[in-house]
């Protein structure tokens, strides 16, 4: 089974900094490899929150939690955050097997996302010095 | 069944893949299946990474056996001695920032067999993944 990624780089507009990255079918050993070099630019960039939907993913294997691991180590070093939503139940518990992800945001529905999004974009808004191209503080609605 | 299989990402999830369908026509669950084509992926991909070195010209086996109370995944290769039962458990730890290789491979093997045996054999590493298989209702 192939693995198809699709990453937008924010969600409903609403969350600047924030990057959605959707997997279907497999993540294994073989689809891993390009799921990393499709995290390097994102990871190489501003986000500070990646989010992972694994709705559509049927099959995960230490391969491809190794890159999940690797994008939380990344993110972590700069303050941010991976989570994960709307997990199959046999993809968490290969989660659990491993508890290879400690400290990572697991929601079960977008809503919950959204609120935990909007609580972090919060901490954010502090005031802070001004850097080129950063974008203005999100209206919280 | 036996498959003979080169050292190759893509070959790991060939085998994988008929595996699933040899035991989705023995009408094993869909939850069995899953853990042991995992089971299998992770073996194979020791196989060819760390065995085999990644070495398309090398070549390994997979069989499957299946005897209606227990479905049987054995596989071979030539590589360096080498048993995975016997690499240690990762302890979970507070920050789980160091990856070993195999050490998640091993906790998920076990996690979803009933049995994990390894020999040595005639110059080749000898692994047996075992499920058992529930009875079938009505």
């Amino acid at each position: 089974m192939p693995l198809e990624i699709q990453i937008h780089k924010s969600i409903a507009g609403q969350y600047a900094g924030a990057t959605l990255v959707s997997l279907t079918g497999s993540l294994d050993t073989a689809t891993a490899p390009g799921l990393e070099r499709q995290l390097d630019p994102v990871l190489a960039g501003p986000t500070n929150d990646l989010v992972f939907d694994l709705a559509q993913l049927k099959f995960i294997s230490s391969a491809g939690l190794r890159v999940f691991a690797m994008a939380r180590k990344k993110l972590k070093e700069r303050g941010g955050q991976a989570s994960f939503v709307h997990m199959q139940p046999q993809i968490k518990e290969v989660f659990e097997i491993i508890r290879a992800l400690p400290g990572v945001a697991v929601f079960a529905n977008m809503a919950e996302m959204d609120a935990y999004l909007a609580a972090r974009q919060s901490a954010y808004d502090q005031p802070k010095p001004q850097t080129p191209g950063s974008t203005p503080p999100r209206q919280v609605l | 069944m036996t498959l003979e299989l080169q050292a190759s990402a893509g070959e790991v999830m060939r085998a994988v893949e008929a595996l699933e369908t040899f035991g989705r026509t023995r009408g094993i669950g869909e939850r069995v299946l899953f853990g042991l084509s995992l089971a299998l992926e992770e073996c194979a991909s020791n196989i060819v990474n760390h065995a085999l070195q990644g070495d398309m010209r090398r070549t390994f086996r997979v069989t499957f056996e299946y005897t209606g109370g227990s479905m049987v995944v054995e596989l071979r290769d030539p590589g360096p001695v080498f048993d995975p039962t016997q690499a240690p458990a990762r302890e979970p730890s507070a920050d789980n920032d160091d990856h070993p290789p195999g050490g998640w491979g091993i906790q998920i093997v076990r996690r979803y067999t009933d049995e994990v045996r390894y020999t040595r054999e005639a110059g080749e590493n000898v692994l047996r993944l075992t499920k058992l298989l529930d009875p079938p209702t009505g």
